[in-house]
């Protein structure tokens, strides 16, 4: 038996999206900027990505600019749009929990002059909207935040927030952070009144090699790619087009299919999250309702999070590390400090997402590895025993 | 109708003109682009292209370092 939850960082290709994108790995091979027949139907293709992509979250074709992945996306969202709007302001404000793309973007954006304020958030990663108002000041150019927390997946008050930014500095740009929840989560851009928002393609059933990211009409953008009139100029190169036209089709298919899926995927992740919490001393990170569907995130005492990933893995279950800084580095979660957890919480954690593919039997072997994996890795700890 | 706002921010030569162009191919004639651009080049290039493919060159004009062009649409002009 195996179970597969670590659809967040990549998922199985739905067979409809697989028909769809495989013609441009094979007879559909024409540049789509070509003047010759070859070109008609990757153009075409990208017309209609573009589209479906636009109709997902309640913006217009022509706004969309189709990137590589949800890091490009970010990446090109915060130094595209502060280096464009700067003469709003030199400052950049986000929350301390977002994608660490986001931060390291923002960085890199203020380095040459500029500044960038996070603000804090609580014990379960929410945002308060008082606490971002009072962040946003006169030179603010640039407000980023992300709808659900990649991490621990604590969904944001996206109308509260925006409407604080919005009266503190109505001119400022507000980029949302959607590569978790886009597809998962409704969202409609035009209600809601942000300029700018960055989709990967892993949460609606798309591959991790593509992205897309809106810009109202108006935001101003520079490029991060630069020479050529591809993505209106925003992103020069050839797209990936196998990539473009799987995004499409996954975000026509996240439309539709979307409220179906959140019906499957929310009692799947109870029962998990049951499961997981039956095991003496875990706790779940972030909120136990109000977080992206599939999302559970846990800390284990006396365990260190990536040897319990490794331990899953030999018992055939697929989990992440909960925290790219504790697995590369050795170091604590940045976002599990934020929210105020210290040692062992903040080095103990796995992140499991699962996906409306996944089945109830999966659940219950992974619930079955995990209680199995803590319990040999806490008999060989010094520390745990 | 409103203008349609044609956002070549931060591109270089010939990126301006040619995103100018693929808007003016949806539009019908008469109706006006509006064209932001920070390449210097665009106070030459510009004009010259307008007056290649017979669009009118309404105003071209700089703040700072951005410049904003309106362009109305020529009848039956390809990019």
């Amino acid at each position: 038996m195996r179970a597969y939850l670590d659809h967040a960082a990549a998922t199985p290709l739905d067979p409809r999206i697989v028909v769809v994108a495989q013609r441009f790995l094979g007879e559909e091979f024409g540049s789509p900027d070509g003047l010759h027949d070859a070109a008609r139907r990757p153009s075409e293709a990208l017309r209609r990505s573009r589209e479906q992509i636009a109709g997902m979250i309640g913006a217009e074709p022509e706004e969309i600019i189709l990137t590589s992945s949800g890091t490009e996306s970010l990446n090109l969202g915060v130094k595209g749009l502060f280096a464009a709007n700067r003469g709003l302001g030199g400052r950049i404000v986000a929350t301390s929990v977002e994608h660490p793309a986001t931060l390291a973007a923002a960085r890199t954006a203020t380095r040459a002059g500029g500044e960038l304020t996070t603000v804090a958030v609580d014990g379960e990663a929410r945002l308060r909207a008082e606490h971002l108002a009072a962040a946003v000041e006169e030179d603010t150019a640039l407000v980023v935040v992300a709808h659900g927390q990649a991490d621990v997946g604590t969904l944001q008050d996206l109308p509260a927030l925006v409407g604080a930014v919005r009266g503190r500095r109505p001119d400022a740009r507000i980029l949302i952070d959607a590569t978790a929840t886009a597809g998962l989560v409704p969202i409609d851009v035009e209600a809601l009144g942000a300029d700018a928002l960055a989709v990967a393609g892993p949460s609606l059933g798309a591959p991790g090699w593509s992205g897309a990211l809106w810009v109202r009409a108006g935001a101003r953008l520079h490029p991060l790619i630069e020479g050529g009139v591809q993505e209106g100029g925003k992103r020069a190169g050839e797209p990936s087009l196998p990539g473009a036209v799987a995004l499409g089709a996954a975000a026509a298919l996240a439309e539709a299919e979307m409220g179906a899926r959140r019906r499957r995927l929310v009692p799947l992740t109870e029962r998990l999250v049951d499961g997981v919490l039956s095991v003496p001393d875990v706790r779940l990170n972030g909120p136990r309702s109000g977080r992206i569907p599939g999302n559970v995130h846990v800390s284990v005492a006396g365990v260190e999070g990536e040897s319990l990933a490794l331990a899953l893995a030999t018992r055939g279950v697929a989990v992440s590390p909960g925290s790219a800084c504790t697995a590369h580095a050795g170091k604590a979660s940045p976002v599990l400090e934020a929210m105020g957890l210290e040692a062992p919480w903040t080095l103990s954690a796995i992140l499991m997402t699962a996906s409306w593919t996944t089945a109830a039997p999966e659940i219950d072997h992974a619930i079955a590895a995990f209680a199995d994996s803590v319990a040999t890795l806490r008999a060989l700890s010094p520390v745990a025993r | 109708m409103s203008p349609r706002l044609v956002d070549a921010l931060g591109t270089y030569c010939p990126v301006p003109m040619a995103l100018a162009g693929r808007a003016a191919v949806d539009l019908p004639p008469g109706e006006v682009i509006e064209l932001l651009a920070d390449d210097p080049l665009i106070e030459v290039d510009l004009p010259a292209w307008c007056h290649a493919r017979g669009h009118a060159l309404d105003s071209l004009h700089h703040d700072g370092d951005i410049y904003r062009a309106r362009i109305r649409v020529a009848a039956g002009r390809s990019p």
